[in-house]
């Protein structure tokens, strides 16, 4: 019984302490020393219009005063490893993940519309895990022929959990070469889902 | 009859050096702790490992606001928690590693302290991210939980299982076991093992953590991989091999004294058991009325090749029923476990102490202590005292000296013996051994108190696996 109370008592303490080190401004180091493409969070996100990297050091001046210095050499820090991570996120200005303000772990799925094209209809559903999109899938692509082809093309190249949705995280995505339609078609669907999470 | 009675002793015919003409066999090899050590080192390894991922996912200084805040507490709370219940499962997984390194009797102790942590943990992160959540979409606590159940996946499951090990947790808290019968408050315990299954989805459906697939998410569902097939090898595996190899039968069932019996079994390669003096096995007696309860006892004699004996006092309908077994009846074992050996000794030297039936265990470990060990034999009647004989020759093969001490607990003779003082005069070197100790509760409980008087360190004290 008493071990037990000591233990429920360390639980508390431990949890209270690692969360208090995080939130102290410029208290760790190691997360300055992310490996590249882990995804962080959105910090900025009590400023919802500062895209992309720019949210890490709009953070800066919102954090009410903390220590000024160490707030400063840790920004930068952040900041490079933030784009070091290359394929993890783009500066783009249409890059919705910030825009998120919901910092939810929680996934959430968002269903694009139904976007016409020559070929057939397309639609879009995207997985979204707190401001990161971690799934994409076609729910609808054009069928049938050729349209078989192609809507396999577009399928492949962006969808599921490692297709380029999820490694570009933005609705920016190079057209894939034959099937330029369906192509747009996704990108459209995609960007009006993206615009759903906001 | 009442005072210690002293029957043997150093220079008695009996234990003393000088009659020492049999040869002992060798001593086990001095152990220590280092399995418990090894392992519990590993369990806060694992710990760290398990809430690494959010330290390092988190970046410094982003967790501003209350709403930030309460989440992140809650993630953490979420992976100790999903952790602890990995560790809650794999100790009750009967693995021999643990069995016999940590010892199941120590194991089920950090088991109900581990699980009200554990069930703390869970509120705690349920809670605490029901909260967060709230805050941070500006909702009420009960439109939130809607809002989980609804939506998120295999949020409804995991709400299940937190409400089973609520149940199941409840039912550990010692009153409310007390006042269930034995089979309810086990089969109850057993849908823990649902909480496993149902809370699996969710910590990979909705962990912030564990969602994105790469080396953390590999790793959690890795420890969950081996902690089911430990509970596979540990409770299925291990017991068939070892029934099949061995395929125990009674015996013969001995009268010790009015109200103790001796179990001799037999069974088939019996010198490649792996069994230590002091250890027991859970056993099944596979008649009728027997068969569905798995007991622990200990066995009463060391390893010896051709035949095992467990010596047990008849206290109950289970070990009433035991006394008309038959000789040929099948028995289902599953073992060995414990710690309480004489390889797990720090010393050279141990002092043994016994009380009415617990002798057994005592009088097993005693053939593989290295000679020069003592032994206080606690017994209310000279009736009491059980396999004497045996205590006997094994005083002079092994240069034990053995000292009666007869009496009820109140007597002078026995009180004065048990005293800080009593068993300095009898053990002059006693903080320099190592003790074990094996009986009733309360000749245990003083017997610990007058030793750590004595000046006894702790590490040095061997408890018994269960109350006799």
């Amino acid at each position: 019984m008493r071990r037990a109370l000591l233990a429920i008592t360390g639980l508390a303490a431990g949890t209270t302490a690692l969360v208090v080190l995080k939130g102290a401004p410029g208290a760790s180091q190691v997360a300055q020393e992310l490996p590249a493409g882990v995804p962080v969070g959105t910090p900025g996100r009590t400023d919802p219009a500062a895209p992309g990297v720019a949210s890490e050091r709009a953070a800066a001046p919102t954090r009410p005063a903390g220590r000024p210095d160490a707030t400063a050499s840790r920004t930068p820090g952040a900041g490079r490893t933030t784009t070091g991570g290359g394929t993890g996120t783009r500066s783009t200005p249409a890059a919705p993940r910030t825009s998120t303000a919901a910092p939810k772990s929680t996934n959430r799925k968002i269903t694009g519309p139904v976007v016409v094209t020559e070929f057939g209809n397309v639609q879009v559903q995207i997985t979204v895990s707190g401001s990161r999109i971690v799934n994409a899938v076609a729910l609808e692509l054009p069928q049938g022929g050729q349209s078989d082809l192609r809507s396999n093309r577009v399928d492949d190249a962006y969808s599921g959990t490692s297709g380029t949705v999820v490694r570009q995280q933005d609705a920016n995505l190079d057209t894939v070469s034959q099937a330029t339609a369906t192509s747009n078609g996704y990108r459209q669907s995609l960007q009006a889902a993206l615009d759903q999470v906001r | 009859m009442h005072a210690a009675g002293r029957r043997t002793g150093d220079p008695s015919p009996y234990g003393g050096r000088s009659a020492a003409s049999v040869r002992p066999p060798p001593a086990l090899p001095r152990r220590g702790s280092v399995g418990r050590r090894v392992v519990s080192g590993l369990f806060w390894v694992g710990l760290v490992v398990a809430v690494l991922p959010w330290w390092l996912d988190t970046p410094a200084g982003s967790l501003a606001g209350t709403a930030d805040v309460l989440t992140a507490a809650g993630r953490v709370t979420g992976l100790i928690a999903g952790y602890l219940l990995l560790v809650q499962v794999l100790m009750m997984s009967r693995l021999g590693v643990l069995e016999r390194g940590v010892g199941g009797e120590r194991l089920s102790r950090v088991h109900r302290d581990l699980g009200a942590t554990l069930l703390v943990a869970v509120l705690a992160h349920l809670s605490l991210l029901v909260v967060g959540y709230a805050r941070t979409q500006d909702n009420s606590v009960t439109a939130e939980v809607g809002v989980l159940l609804r939506d998120f996946d295999d949020m409804v499951s995991a709400f299940v299982a937190a409400g089973i090990l609520v149940l199941v947790g409840g039912t550990g808290i010692r009153a409310v076991r007390r006042a269930l019968p034995y089979e309810l408050w086990y089969h109850l315990h057993l849908t823990s093992y649902l909480v496993l299954l149902l809370g699996f989805g969710h910590q990979f459906s909705n962990g912030a953590q564990l969602f994105p697939p790469g080396p953390v998410r590999t790793g959690w569902i890795a420890g969950y991989l081996l902690v089911a097939a430990a509970l596979l090898w540990g409770r299925l595996v291990a017991p068939l091999l070892l029934n099949l190899r061995h395929r125990l039968r009674v015996a013969d069932v001995v009268a010790e004294s009015p109200d103790t019996i001796s179990i001799y079994l037999t069974g088939r390669r019996l010198h490649q058991l792996d069994l230590l003096g002091g250890q027991y096995l859970r056993w099944r007696f596979l008649t009728r009325g027997c068969w569905w309860q798995s007991h622990p006892f200990s066995l009463s004699a060391a390893a010896n090749g051709r035949w095992l004996r467990l010596t047990v006092k008849v206290v109950g309908r289970h070990t009433g029923d035991l006394r008309d077994l038959d000789p040929g009846t099948r028995v289902w074992v599953e073992g060995p476990s414990g710690t309480f050996t004489a390889a797990h000794r720090t010393r050279d030297l141990a002092l043994l102490i016994a009380g009415g039936s617990g002798i057994g265990p005592l009088r097993a470990m005693l053939e593989e202590l290295p000679p020069g060990a003592a032994l206080i034999y606690r017994a209310r009647t000279p009736a009491d005292v059980l396999l004497h004989h045996e205590l006997d020759w094994l005083a002079q093969a092994r240069q034990t000296s053995v000292w009666y001490v007869i009496g009820s607990r109140d007597d002078p003779g026995p009180r004065q013996v048990m005293s800080p003082d009593g068993l300095r005069q009898l053990v002059p070197d006693l903080i320099r051994r190592d003790v074990y100790l094996c009986g009733p509760e309360g000749l245990v409980e003083s017997s610990v108190r007058a030793l750590r008087q004595a000046g006894v360190p702790r590490r040095q004290i061997h408890l018994a696996p269960f109350e006799l």
